[in-house]
């Protein structure tokens, strides 16, 4: 009977012994679901929420740099107007010689080109001012202006249920054929080539400090997209570190004590094997004569 | 009317007599200290009948000694009960707890290779098609990481389906055992029948039936009658196993509806026939609303030519669940836009968003797979703790003590040698009547 309790009372320090040398091996407080069924799930849950919010970084980062590109393809814009406003301004004065004109025409006319290969800028392969056509160059080289793109969206998941648009159609930035920086540019152009000096200083005018407004506004939205995505860059981390905190409460074994567990369950488990050594050799028989 | 002179002697020698069984008695238990099974035993001593006398003046009745009247197996009955019942429930829990131990290991989780980390990185691999959709490269992520999904999801089905292969052979060798120990428990039945009707006391072949009867506990439910002549009728989850000296072979058929309710048996069908298949349900749930959710969004978006996407996922639950052949062929054609344009991922995006509705399901059934196996768990502690105390209990008071042995050696011995000085004193007795009386004139 002693001996059966002894046998007993063995096997099961044992047991906690080896579950614990699992949890000293592993690292892990959690080893099956059945360990902690609520604590599983919510490992599960964290392990998922984990991974979305790396995506999530991911994403915010990949349209961070999205907007960086476009941001420097608008700055160049914005200085192209600028000097196509001096020009304007220039060629708009009355004293000026026709030939001189043509010549600024001539510079006006590059700028345009220079503005559509700005507006042409690419990230990653893909043509951020084109919609959601980003295979297709929004601008093509030469005299026409068309643009090539649409005026969808594109977006990015920055958090669970929260999305941003990353894109500006070109049409809306630099205008086309019709609207825009590029029709006023086109127009300049042409009056400085016949001489209007009347619309240089009227409409043309009016037209390139619209189309500079434009400009003005899509880099204050790229502007306001950077802050946003920035803000939401550190929150994500912050999150991230919070997550991976709960996740190893839930599922880490607590080093120091599941060391403490192991020496107090060795020595429980070294005076059992002491104690049922002493214990089990005696019998009356050793007292008989 | 006298007492014969010799009395004395008989009396002296029924003494020895009796004092030499118990002492054999005890040896006996001495010798089967250690044997598994075995219940110390005992010589019942009673005085012999008595020799009534009667003399006008003195009536009464004059002892004639000892004898010993039963060789007695000590057991105490009720402790045998409680003792089944627990090792029934032990058989259950064992069953039960193996069985899902197994699930958990095939389940895996939670780990950075089961298959809630591979649903995460199929989310994320969609994400990042929404991201540069215009990719190749990522679009061949997303479809591997889909097909080592999809691997995965038939992987574990495969294994729960392997689970229920086990249960059932353990059902079938559980059995057979059981009808082993049925034809045993018969044959031994025979042999006590014999020994009793013949008045003798089979206390060691009793012993032995006892512990086959005690592993039959272990299987299932149990019943177990007593008729004339220690013949017992043994029904096993309401079927009968034993009457008599008769087994039966007892097949699944042979159990009438409900009469298996605990045991060994009662857990692996249960295993085999409910739990299992419920957690392939639910499994087969979450890989067939992953694939219809994901083939309705996908069919409705387009490809990077602009086309209409086709199914995503092939199959139709957990166990056939596959990547579409075209789609791994050619992964362009995943539908990734929603609109047609190559820059749009905002079909991707909503199929990332599918998770809402994944991940919990998956995580439910993680967690009643746990729960389950924690319960198990739990009752195959308690009815270990139970068991061991009760066979500790019965252990005290039918296993061989030395140390009483001992002692009782040391009893019979000294009866032994009282009762061969009575015999002497006897003898001497008669001897001073025989050569030291009627010498007169000699």
């Amino acid at each position: 009977m002693l001996s059966r309790s002894l046998l007993a009372d063995l096997a099961a320090t044992t047991g906690r012994l080896a579950r614990i040398q699992d949890k000293l091996s592993s690292g892990k407080e959690l080893q099956r679901p059945s360990d902690d069924p609520f604590g599983a799930s919510r490992a599960l849950q964290l392990r998922a929420g984990l991974a979305e919010n790396r995506q999530h970084q991911r994403n915010a980062t990949e349209a961070a740099a999205w907007q960086t590109v476009a941001d420097t393809a608008l700055s160049q814009v914005g200085d192209l107007t600028l000097r196509a406003r001096e020009l304007l301004l220039r060629g708009a004065n009355g004293t000026l010689g026709t030939v001189a004109r043509q010549s600024i025409a001539v510079e006006i006319d590059q700028l345009a080109e220079a503005v559509k290969a700005e507006a042409n800028a690419e990230y990653g392969g893909r043509y951020v001012f084109a919609g959601s056509a980003t295979l297709t160059r929004p601008y093509a080289a030469g005299l026409s202006d068309a643009y090539a793109g649409n005026t969808q969206t594109i977006v990015r998941e920055i958090g669970p249920g929260i999305t941003l648009d990353v894109n500006q159609a070109g049409s809306a930035v630099v205008g086309d054929g019709s609207t825009g920086l590029l029709k006023a540019l086109r127009d300049i152009a042409a009056h400085l080539r016949a001489d209007d000096v009347t619309a240089l200083q009227g409409p043309d005018l009016q037209a390139i400090d619209a189309a500079h407004d434009m400009l003005t506004n899509a880099r204050a939205v790229v502007g306001a997209r950077t802050n946003r995505l920035e803000t939401a860059i550190a929150r994500l981390g912050a999150i991230e570190e919070s997550s991976q905190l709960l996740l190893s409460e839930t599922e880490d074994a607590d080093m120091a004590k599941v060391l403490i567990d192991f020496s107090t369950q060795q020595a429980v488990y070294q005076s059992a094997l002491k104690a049922g050594a002493q214990i089990i050799q005696p019998s009356l028989m050793d007292f008989l004569r | 009317m006298a007492v014969s002179t010799f009395l004395g002697l008989q009396t002296a020698l029924r003494g020895i007599l009796a004092q030499q069984r118990a002492l054999d008695v005890t040896a006996h238990n001495v010798a089967n200290a250690s044997t598994v099974g075995f219940t110390r035993q005992e010589a019942l001593l009673a005085p012999s009948a008595p020799y009534a006398y009667a003399a006008a003046s003195q009536p009464g009745q004059l002892g004639t000694g000892v004898d010993v009247t039963e060789y007695r197996r000590i057991r105490d009955a009720f402790l045998d009960v409680q003792l089944r019942a627990q090792t029934m429930r032990l058989g259950s829990a064992e069953a039960t707890s193996d069985g899902l131990r197994q699930v958990e290991l095939a389940l895996n989780e939670p780990s950075d290779t089961g298959a809630a980390s591979l649903l995460s990185r199929y989310w994320a691999a969609w994400q990042d098609v929404s991201n540069s959709p215009e990719n190749l490269a990522t679009r061949q992520t997303l479809v591997q990481s889909a097909a080592s999904l999809a691997e995965g999801f038939r992987t574990l089905d495969g294994q729960l389906a392997t689970l229920v292969t086990q249960a059932q052979d353990n059902v079938a060798m559980t059995l057979a055992e059981a009808n082993s120990l049925g034809a045993r428990v018969a044959s031994l039945g025979a042999s006590i029948s014999d020994a009793l009707v013949n008045g003798s006391q089979p206390n060691d072949l009793l012993d032995e039936r006892d512990q086959l009867l005690d592993r039959l506990y272990e299987l299932g439910n149990v019943t177990v009658t007593s008729g004339a002549y220690g013949a017992l009728t043994v029904t096993l989850g309401g079927a009968t196993l034993v009457s008599g000296t008769v087994a039966s072979t007892l097949s699944e058929a042979s159990f009438p509806p409900g009469g298996l309710t605990s045991g060994k048996l009662a857990a692996l069908r249960t295993l085999r026939d409910t739990t299992l298949p419920g957690y392939r349900a639910d499994l087969n749930t979450v890989a067939s609303t992953l694939i219809s959710q994901t083939n309705t969004l996908h069919a409705a978006g387009f490809d990077l030519q602009g086309l209409p996407g086709g199914a995503f996922f092939t199959g139709a639950g957990a166990d056939t669940i596959a990547v579409s052949g075209a789609l791994l062929a050619s992964p362009g054609l995943v539908a990734a836009s929603a609109t047609g344009q190559p820059g749009d991922g905002a079909r991707a995006l909503s199929l990332a968003g599918l998770h809402t509705t994944v991940d919990p399901a998956y995580s439910l059934l993680v967690t009643r797979i746990g729960a389950d196996a924690q319960e198990a768990a739990r009752t195959l502690g308690n009815a270990e703790v139970l068991v061991d105390a009760l066979a500790s209990r019965r252990e005290s008071v039918s296993g061989v003590s030395l140390d009483e042995e001992m002692t009782n050696l040391l009893r019979f011995q000294r009866g032994y040698q009282a009762s061969a000085r009575a015999l002497s004193a006897m003898d001497e007795m008669i001897e001073l009547l025989i050569s030291r009386t009627g010498r007169v004139g000699l």
